[in-house]
């Protein structure tokens, strides 16, 4: 009787405690949702800002966030894959794994900030790349990498020594192993790993505020010349992110419609943010299916 | 019982360490060129361990010094200019647990033969059906040959995997306790297919049923703590077997 009733104590705290973490989020997103939906407009979304009078939009930034996340990911991606591999394929327990290792924990808990004025000293300064997308997204693979590199990581030693052993006895050498069996086995994992990283990457400030720099300057979406510095695509021209621009505009406080548009801008990034979060686990099941099927 | 004169594998004094501990003490075995050998012995006797050093599956661990002679038709296993991709081709392995890829059914069978460059329709259509049937799991999957082999049950997954190893046209085919994760009419039919692979394969099986190595196997060895006690015809192991140990064994009162 009395086990039983410490049980029901405990579960009831336990629950409770899991509920009050549920509810903080539902209504710290409520919060956001509710001041920043009514604002949201298709001109809102793709006008550009306006510093100096009200009735600016979001265009540029949002469209900024997305490349300099796609390019990130780009650069960041197969060093991650690679470095996974090498850990959890490869890698035996030696000083110099254990050194990697070490290595990827203290870059997975570098405060963002630092990455950034990191980040702003060698590219922007010294390697003369300027506040650019370039740098934004090296300084944002720097950030990004050791908690991709872990999840990858994750993924592939999930798959069951099994495989590995069946692969060797096929014949298989380990890359074979790796490349046809391991790695199809672990896409749907790694792949939601990867989605939720870029919900992470598409949320960060710091790292950009001194890199990739706080002006958006107007670009001709009719101009996809990546070397054209007009043009969308230019890895070399300023890039404010969303995110950046929230920061920027309080922190200015010069725009008379401030608290509408970071409203809007702040229900516009928790929702991408969301949506990667919702979609990962769903794309990682239907390209499970997709790859286990035929 | 077949008769069977020629030898396709014969093993010398192999002996085998874990770190500085030796785990096998100096095994001399030869295995004929058709019908089951059976490795029976009690946990911890290193039949699992002999077995996986015939086709270097110890290379994949550390700290493990494998010594002895292995001789597969004139060629040392363990020399230096062995591949091992090679002669996994020609010494393939079922393990314990099925263990199918998460691909369909034809890819997992498929598989070894398009690694080894085959890429004729024609020709991996064939190779799949033949060794499905060889492994007698054909007429229960020859209309879903494009689904997953994960949604198969246990021992259509071990058939599936036998299928797979089949394929390849292996000289031998180790078995490593192929049935101890089914359920008996799963074992049941795993232990049919290889009777009827019998003619066609030297078959070195592991198994911690001893009712099952004397039902299937034409030949039985006797492992005790890293030590062959006893090997020979399995009606002789198993009704007037020479040593103390196998006549224990044998008869239940140890192991």
């Amino acid at each position: 009787m009395k086990a039983k009733t410490t049980d029901k104590i405990a579960t009831a705290v336990i629950y409770g405690i899991a509920g009050s973490v549920a509810l903080v989020l539902a209504a710290m997103l409520a919060f956001i949702l509710v001041r920043g939906l009514p604002h949201l407009s298709w001109h809102f979304l793709t006008a550009q800002a306006r510093s100096f009078e009200a009735g600016g939009g979001i265009g540029i930034q949002l469209f900024n966030s997305f490349y300099l996340l796609i390019l990130a990911m780009l650069i960041s991606f197969p060093i991650a894959l690679g470095a996974a591999i090498y850990l959890n394929e490869y890698a035996k327990p030696t000083v110099w794994t254990s050194m990697v290792r070490t290595a990827i924990e203290v870059m997975s808990s570098l405060p963002s900030v630092v990455v950034g004025l990191f980040g702003f000293l060698i590219f922007v300064v010294k390697l003369k790349l300027g506040f650019s997308i370039i740098s934004g997204a090296i300084a944002l693979t720097f950030f990004n990498l050791p908690i991709l590199t872990r999840s990858i990581e994750t993924s592939l030693s999930q798959i069951p020594n099994l495989q590995r052993e069946a692969g060797a006895a096929l014949g298989l050498s380990r890359f074979e192993t790796v490349i046809h069996i391991i790695l199809p086995a672990a896409v749907p994992s790694i792949v939601t790993g990867v989605v939720i990283s870029a919900g992470r990457v598409f949320g960060e400030a710091a790292a950009l505020i001194f890199t990739a720099g706080q002006s958006a300057p107007s670009l001709d979406f009719g101009d996809w010349n990546p070397f054209n510095l007009a043009s969308p695509l230019s890895p070399f021209r300023p890039a404010e992110t969303l995110a950046v621009h929230i920061w920027k505009i309080n922190s200015e406080g010069i725009m008379p419609d401030l608290s509408l548009v970071s409203a809007g801008a702040s229900a516009v990034l928790i929702i991408v943010v969301l949506l990667f979060n919702f979609s990962a686990r769903r794309l990682g099941t239907l390209l499970y299916k997709k790859l286990t099927k035929s | 019982m077949t008769k069977q004169s020629e030898t396709i594998l014969q093993t010398r004094n192999v002996k085998l360490w874990y770190g500085d501990k030796e785990a096998l003490h100096g095994i001399d075995l030869d295995f004929a060129n058709k019908g089951i050998t059976a490795l029976i012995g009690p946990s911890g006797s290193c039949k699992t361990t002999y077995l996986r050093a015939l086709n270097r599956m110890h290379d994949l661990e550390e700290n493990v010094t494998v010594t002895g002679s292995f001789n597969l038709l004139g060629k040392d296993i363990y020399a230096p200019t062995t591949d091992t991709v090679d002669l996994r081709k020609r010494v393939g392995m079922v393990f314990q647990q099925p263990n199918p890829f998460p691909f369909s059914i034809y890819d997992n069978v498929a598989f070894g033969l398009r690694l080894a460059g085959v890429k004729d329709k024609k020709t991996l259509d064939q190779a799949v059906e033949e060794s499905l049937k060889a492994a007698s799991i054909w007429d229960e999957v020859k209309d879903e040959l494009n689904k997953s082999a994960l949604g198969l049950s246990g021992g259509q997954q071990q058939r599936v995997s036998i299928a797979r190893v089949l394929a390849t046209k292996p000289d031998v085919l180790l078995l490593d306790e192929p049935t101890s994760a089914l359920d008996p009419v799963s074992s049941h039919n795993i232990e049919e297919t290889l009777l009827s692979l019998r003619d066609q394969y030297a078959m070195i099986i592991v198994t911690h049923s001893l009712s099952q190595a004397s039902r299937i196997s034409d030949k039985t060895a006797f492992f005790l703590s890293g030590n062959l006690v006893e090997f020979g015809d399995t009606r002789k192991i198993f009704l007037e077997p020479e040593k103390k140990e196998t006549a224990d064994y044998i008869s239940g009162r140890f192991g």
